[in-house]
């Protein structure tokens, strides 16, 4: 009998174990573990962009956790998404001029709202809003940033404008930066075909105090690293006279496509002709009899 | 019963018609299994209990390997916060039930068809029947019930080690930030799809299959030695095949 009566305790703790086991997943690796504990109390917030923020994504001051996220909807009539934070009474202590940012944890991480206190006396009331507020970072404008697209100068001085033809001018658009020995001096300002041409005309604006451009110069559409957009790199030439609004560069380049490398890589040649105006006048296939 | 002179094609389609209606009778007996409810007990220690501590090493390193893989792909990218999500999902709905079946059937199910198979070929089940005790309610029906309900909860313990493997190499020794590790991981981890629907589901589904193809090649076995080694192995190798087989169609409806 003693020995049924271990099997019976041995058993008994086994089962335990696995219940208690049990309990921990889901309670603790799960998103249960996410809904606040406890009375909250709501303040609203406003962004101009919540990108990916979700509903119960955590509410964090100084990266730990004080509430989550309880709705997101639209401000009627505005662009603008209001978000309410369930915030732990615990946390009562907020101040009123406190900043709500969204962040973003790691490349591949959720967002969730970040709360950086203010200097006021007074905190954020249950119901109340924090006024502050920066939107979520956007990846794209993060890279373009890196890349040139936001770094073109500002426009505080004027601007003129210079028009180029291009062939092609690959993923180019307006508000990429133009470039001149790998400084931003302006920006593109529009990118269209006229009506009846075969080729794009963009038009550049370009920043005042970079007037002595000569009208040689040639304009080129150049990628900043594989995955980075593209710019227009201006490549002066040795002519006295300078470009001046309205005028056009005579020489350009249009964007390679990596196709077309590729291709010229495998073949030996530019697999088609027919892309290839004056401006890739270089890379005429010269395998085209031989096929 | 079915001949040695049949082709492998009939032969397989009997074992599994025999199995099937096994399970139909194993399912009557259990009513009146319950006056036995002590066997029952005795046989979860013997086939849950036990299994502990194979169970909780294999998951710890099913875990940690699992941490330190993902960390090292995962760097390419720039995304190491994402180890323990993809840890804790991995384990959740695949590896825990999956690989916690797989040990359950080799450390537990062979004993079983063992036990059964030595007292079919000692003629201990028709002494049985002579006293008027019904062999499928005493002997098969208890460790088919005992394996239905320790395997899920060896998975759940298999998936806790797991976890706790995959934090102990990504956090103490690979330095992934500690609430980084949680906060992604109960961001992402969902309670009905990848606890409920992930590791018990399947652990039960994989339980009755087992414990089914144990106890029926037990008693079903030719009252020899030979026979008795032919069922030991058939019922590692049909509860192989059954388990990822069965797993590939739960998550095709689960997923």
């Amino acid at each position: 009998m003693t020995q049924r009566r271990s099997y019976a305790v041995g058993t008994g703790l086994f089962i335990v174990l696995g219940f208690a086991a049990l309990a921990y997943l889901a309670t603790q690796t799960t998103s249960v573990a996410n809904t606040t504990r406890g009375d909250t109390y709501d303040v609203t917030t406003r962004f101009a962009n919540v990108g990916q923020l979700k509903v119960r994504a955590p509410v964090k001051v100084a990266g730990v956790r004080v509430g989550s996220v309880e709705s997101i909807d639209l401000v009627p009539g505005k662009e603008e998404a209001r978000v309410t934070l369930a915030i732990d009474e615990s946390h009562k202590d907020i101040p009123q001029d406190s900043v709500a940012t969204i962040y973003t944890s790691g490349l591949l991480g959720d967002q969730y709202v970040g709360i950086q206190f203010g200097q006021s006396k007074t905190p954020v009331k249950a119901g109340g809003e924090i006024g502050l507020t920066r939107p979520a970072q956007q990846l794209e404008e993060m890279i373009g940033k890196f890349f040139g697209g936001g770094s073109a100068p500002d426009r505080l001085g004027g601007t003129y404008h210079v028009t180029g033809d291009f062939t092609n001018i690959g993923g180019l658009q307006a508000g990429a930066a133009v470039k001149m020995a790998g400084v931003p001096i302006g920006s593109v300002e529009s990118v269209v075909v006229k009506p009846g041409a075969v080729q794009a005309t963009v038009t550049l604006a370009i920043d005042k105090r970079y007037s002595q451009i000569p009208n040689d110069s040639s304009a080129a559409v150049f990628t900043s690293g594989l995955i980075g957009s593209q710019y227009v790199a201006i490549q002066p030439g040795g002519s006295p006279e300078y470009l001046s609004e309205g005028d056009q560069f005579v020489l350009t380049q249009s964007a390679l496509q990596l196709e077309d490398l590729i291709g010229k890589f495998l073949v030996n040649g530019s697999p088609s002709d027919n892309k290839n105006g004056g401006a890739q006048g270089g890379t005429q296939p010269d395998n085209a009899g031989k096929k | 019963m079915t001949t040695r002179d049949d082709n492998v094609v009939t032969r397989s389609l009997a074992q599994i018609g025999a199995c099937g209606l096994f399970l139909v009778t194993l399912l009557r007996a259990i009513p009146r299994s319950m006056r036995h409810g002590r066997e029952t007990i005795r046989q979860i220690w013997f086939v849950g209990a036990m299994s502990l501590t194979i169970v909780m090493t294999c998951g710890l390193f099913v875990g940690m390997v699992l941490g330190l893989q993902l960390y090292d792909v995962l760097s390419i990218f720039g995304g190491t916060s994402a180890t323990g999500t993809v840890v804790a999902i991995a384990i959740y709905r695949e590896l825990g039930p999956v690989v916690t079946a797989l040990l359950f059937a080799g450390r537990a199910g062979t004993s079983v068809t063992a036990e059964i198979g030595l007292m079919r070929a000692t003629d201990q089940l028709d002494a049985m029947e002579m006293m008027a005790v019904d062999p499928v309610a005493y002997v098969a029906a208890p460790r088919f019930l005992a394996g239905v309900v320790a395997l899920p909860l060896l998975a759940i313990v298999f998936c806790a080690m797991g976890v706790f493997g995959g934090h102990l190499v990504g956090v103490t020794w690979l330095g992934i930030d500690n609430g980084t590790f949680w906060s992604n991981m109960t961001a992402a981890v969902d309670v009905h799809k990848d606890i409920i629907d992930g590791v018990l589901l399947k652990s039960i589904a994989f339980g009755i299959v087992v414990s089914l193809i144990a106890v029926f090649q037990g008693y079903t076995t030719p009252p020899t030695s030979e026979g008795v080694a032919y069922a030991t192995t058939r019922t590692v190798v049909a509860s192989s095949i059954a388990i990822l087989a069965l797993d590939f169609v739960l998550t095709s409806f689960l997923i």
